[in-house]
């Protein structure tokens, strides 16, 4: 028998369902305020290793989260389960916190705004019907391609749907189904790798060939790496790991609360990136999974966070625009929380420059295929340390010359990109370290700090 | 329970599996948060669900839902089937796993007071008095403190005719103090940082944290940090507190004794590593002062349990004994392809996910110095405490760890305070230069609870070991 449908391909209730299943626990409430998020999820992936499938996976599940509020204090209970009492159990869970949180400014339900949209939303019915076997299929693309070329194939091809609803007793109702497939690929050889991904919102637009190309090239042409000294190299950074910059930049200083806690480099209106530098948040843009509204159901808004190398605004939730007297941007967290909102549709805007033309502007130089591992060191002065991965090449006098062994780079991400020297026409989807969509460019950057 | 797993099993065998499991897990999370003097969250999080592993047509399934309606369960068993015979029809090569007993049995990990039975209010005055004492410095401008309350019940049974029930308990608790001025930000954290210390124990543990005896103590440091002198740079000797030891040998021993990352199960996410098969047995890993070990029935580490997720029975085995590498952490297939048995290492982030090897609690044995000893016989070098940064590469080789406090070691004896300590190295040479560790009496066992891996992605609480231990020659800088 097959997994009972919907009519977005969850395998649990459709959007219109699970406000009706909102509306009557809202209808229920016998006094104060409550927000009640739901969220179903159907999750599949299939990963590969050594050109076999050695993992394959699925999870259906639904998530339910409420807030309570009344007499100044706020609770919250959240349950995943399927079961007829799931929300009964949230509200009773929800209703045992609130009881004992001290009373204190509470941040209040926002209202709905009139406008409001449910779209434009990330969503492929593909993505949402795709099988195990349409997904074996796929994968044997890249193990026969990388077979063909004696190097072994590893990754993982997940394609996800979730509807998600949220109704408040502050009469906001917002739902919206979304999907997302991904696609990340590591190739081996004897002594070497490569790596490339891709990510939509439709399974079938993912371009698997391209992706298998590329990722064998990479591998093929990073066998027998050398050592090259540590030390200030010029680079070209490829969008993976242009990412991983803006990535945390978002997670250390693109929020209001880091802002308000004194932790964030973000000086408004001062410049501190290169003129050719401009990052925006914007959610409903179609390159960065497009969603309309955050965890407390508020349209999200388009910020532009640097303009032009200089810092222009920061990301708010309902609390932290109270305290600064401004509206929500539509970037919160689920509330209550303390670690502020969060930008999640981040997008660096193209430059002018041919990506491969770059290489040919450096002297001597490094060409950078991913980071890995990267991790804060010093926040306020966005420090961050991390290796390279699977493809790093010498550039020199214009063309890549031989792959060099993996270096560590520990480097300031502003100085850094105060350092660009031209950022490239073209740009790519890729999924930082917290899942979120990246739109990046190839960057050309004047120095980068390799420490070992 | 066993009924839900018997009508799982039995549709995955009627479906085609040649070989199924099902565990069914109940977990109950408590989370309490003040943030600068208000009750910042009280969340309570219940998650039920049954995950179905499956082999068929030589390949492995793996599904999970939160339905346990006895149709929803056997429809999960059959998807678990297709997808593993989807799966075989790209494989050459069929799973074979290693012979393990089918066990039957319950187990509980050990706790004086069950969390879960002491009162929110009592809990929440906890944290209130936690924060009351880190508020009379007006440079601390972030004060954080939570506590987290895990119990997990497991039901597992297999085709091959195990069935083994046990329930994990674990509290947590911890504070951070945040102080700023207009070009420095530095935190302090206790017992330890990324939030909280947990063990698989009860509210004991809780109050021998003693959070708020130690908050005071722990808000002057980071404000003295702010003024305090950069770390010197060069080589010099570093010894490490416990919980940054902790944090090192999970690091540097623990991921690369993956079995699974050796063989290539992970080279596309997590990575692999330096610890080749070829290496067993002979590889100097570390100096004679070195010896690890994987101990999952060490309480009170969290990775402690009766059996992992795949049956096999809680164990300790060596990693490193005296600084040579003679051991992995395996799963029955992994195990299988080194003609060995597994040695209890399989565990899952829940329900939903398929069981991987993970860290049980990997721990760094106690040797015969003392923390005094070691600063005592120390010419030029510093003191790291508690855990600020932290990167490695994808072998576990080249690694950097930034800690929150560092203190300065001249002629014996510990001088001036240090901010944004760095220090940096090889794993073997690192562990090569390893010239004491502390004694039992040093011995702590720490937590970590933000431990990644897998695809989709697993969060594991793991457990380590640890004492304050001494390095000579390594490379240390300022950050920032």
């Amino acid at each position: 028998m097959p997994l009972p449908q919907c009519s977005r391909g969850t395998g649990g209730l459709s959007a219109d369902e699970l406000l009706a299943l909102g509306d009557g626990a809202i209808a229920a409430l016998a006094h104060g305020e409550a927000e009640v998020i739901i969220a179903d999820t159907r999750s599949e992936l299939t990963r590969f290793a050594g050109n076999e499938i050695h993992q394959s996976v699925a999870e259906r599940s639904r998530h339910i989260r409420v807030r309570l509020i009344d007499g100044g204090r706020t609770g919250v209970g959240e349950v995943r389960g399927h079961d007829d009492r799931a929300i009964a159990l949230a509200f009773a869970a929800a209703e045992d916190s609130r009881r004992v949180t001290s009373t204190s400014d509470v941040s209040p339900l926002p209202a709905p705004t009139p406008g409001d949209r449910d779209d434009p939303v990330a969503f492929a019915e593909a993505t949402a019907a795709a099988t195990p076997q349409e997904r074996a299929e796929l994968v044997s693309i890249i193990t026969e391609a990388a077979a063909a070329h004696r190097v072994n194939a590893y990754g993982a091809l997940s394609a996800t749907t979730t509807t998600t609803a949220i109704i408040t007793s502050a009469g906001l109702r917002r739902s919206a189904t979304s999907t997302q497939a991904s696609l990340v690929s590591v190739a081996r050889g004897d002594d070497g790798g490569g790596y490339a991904s891709r990510h939509s919102a439709d399974i079938d637009a993912l371009d698997v060939a391209g992706l298998a190309a590329e990722v064998v090239d990479t591998c093929e042409r990073n066998q027998g790496a050398t050592a090259v000294d540590p030390g200030d190299y010029e680079v070209v950074l490829s969008p993976y790991a242009v990412t991983d910059l803006l990535e945390h930049l978002a997670w250390v200083g693109f929020s209001a609360l880091a802002v308000q806690e004194h932790r964030s480099f973000m000086r408004i209106g001062e410049q501190l990136m290169s003129g050719s530098i401009t990052i925006r948040d914007d959610a409903r843009t179609p390159d960065v999974f497009p969603f309309p509204f955050d965890d407390e159901g508020v349209s999200t808004q388009p910020v532009t966070l640097i303009d032009r190398g200089v810092c222009r605004a920061v990301v708010y939730d309902t609390p932290t625009a109270l305290q600064d007297g401004v509206t929500s941007t539509g970037h919160s967290l689920p509330q209550p929380n303390t670690w502020g909102p969060l930008p999640r549709h981040v997008a660096m805007d193209a430059g002018d420059t041919p990506w491969h033309e770059m290489i040919g502007s450096v002297s001597r130089g490094l060409y950078i295929t991913r980071f890995w591992y990267v991790r804060d060191v010093h926040p306020l002065r966005t420090v961050i340390t991390g290796m390279t991965r699977e493809g790093t090449f010498l550039i020199e006098n214009g063309s890549i010359t031989r792959p060099v062994k993996d270096l560590r780079f520990t480097q300031s991400i502003i100085e850094a990109l105060a350092g660009v020297v031209q950022v490239s026409r073209e740009r790519r989807l890729e999924l930082g370290e917290g899942e979120s969509g990246v739109l990046s460019p190839w960057l050309h950057i004047g120095r980068f700090s390799f420490t070992s | 329970m066993r009924d839900l797993s018997q009508r799982a099993l039995d549709a995955a065998s009627a479906a085609g599996a040649s070989y199924a499991d099902c565990r069914v897990i109940n977990r109950t999370v408590q989370r309490i948060t003040v943030k600068n003097g208000v009750v910042a969250s009280v969340e309570l999080f219940e998650d039920e669900g049954v995950g179905i592993r499956v082999i068929a047509g030589g390949a492995w399934g793996f599904a999970g839902v939160d339905d346990l309606s006895a149709e929803s369960v056997e429809e999960t068993a059959r998807h678990a089937v297709r997808i593993a015979k989807a799966s075989s029809r790209v494989n050459r090569t069929p799973v074979h796993l290693a012979p393990a007993p089918a066990l039957v049995g319950e187990y509980r990990t050990p706790f004086g007071r069950d969390p879960f039975e002491v009162s929110l209010d009592n809990k929440v005055d906890l944290l209130m008095r936690t924060d009351e004492a880190m508020s009379h410095l007006p440079q601390i401008r972030v004060r954080e403190c939570s506590l987290e309350f895990v119990r997990e019940q497991r039901h597992f049974a297999s085709s091959e005719g195990a069935a083994l029930d046990q329930t994990i308990i674990e509290s947590g608790g911890g504070l951070d103090a945040t102080a700023t001025s207009d070009d420095e930000v530095q935190t302090r954290s206790f017992p330890n940082s990324f939030g909280r210390h947990q063990v698989c124990s009860g509210w004991e543990a809780i109050e021998a944290f003693d959070l708020p005896g130690n908050a005071g103590r722990i808000a002057e440091e980071a404000v003295a940090l702010l003024t305090a002198a950069q770390c010197p740079a060069g080589r010099m000797t570093v010894i490490l507190d416990a919980t940054q030891a902790a944090l090192q040998v999970h690091e540097s021993c623990g991921h690369p004794t993956e079995l699974d990352r050796v063989l290539g199960h992970e080279a596309a996410y997590a990575g692999t590593s330096f610890l080749t098969p070829d290496l067993l047995g002979t590889f100097r890993y570390g100096s004679e002062h070195v010896t690890m070990t994987a101990d999952s029935t060490r309480a009170p580490g969290l990775g402690t349990f009766g059996w992992d997720d795949e049956g096999v029975a809680a164990q300790r085995s060596v990693l490193v004994d005296q600084g040579i590498f003679t051991g992995y952490l395996s799963s029955r297939e992994t195990a299988a392809a080194l003609g060995q048995v597994s040695n209890g290492t399989m565990r899952a982030d829940g329900w939903a996910r398929l069981p991987i090897i993970r860290m049980t609690n990997i721990n760094l044995e106690p040797g015969t110095s003392s923390l005094e000893e070691m600063i005592a016989t120390t010419e030029h070098g510093v003191y790291l405490e508690t855990n600020r940064s932290w990167s490695i590469d994808d072998r576990r080789l080249n690694f950097q760890f930034g800690t929150q406090n560092g203190w300065e070691i001249v002629d014996g004896k510990r001088t001036r305070l240090v901010r944004n300590p760095l220090y940096s190295g090889q794993t073997p040479e690192f562990w090569g230069s390893c010239d004491a560790v502390a004694g039992p009496a040093e011995w702590h066992m720490f937590g970590v609870v933000n431990c990644g891996k897998g695809q989709p992605p697993q969060s594991m609480h793991v457990g380590h070991g640890a004492a304050p231990c001494r390095f000579r020659n390594v490379r240390v800088e300022p950050a920032g």
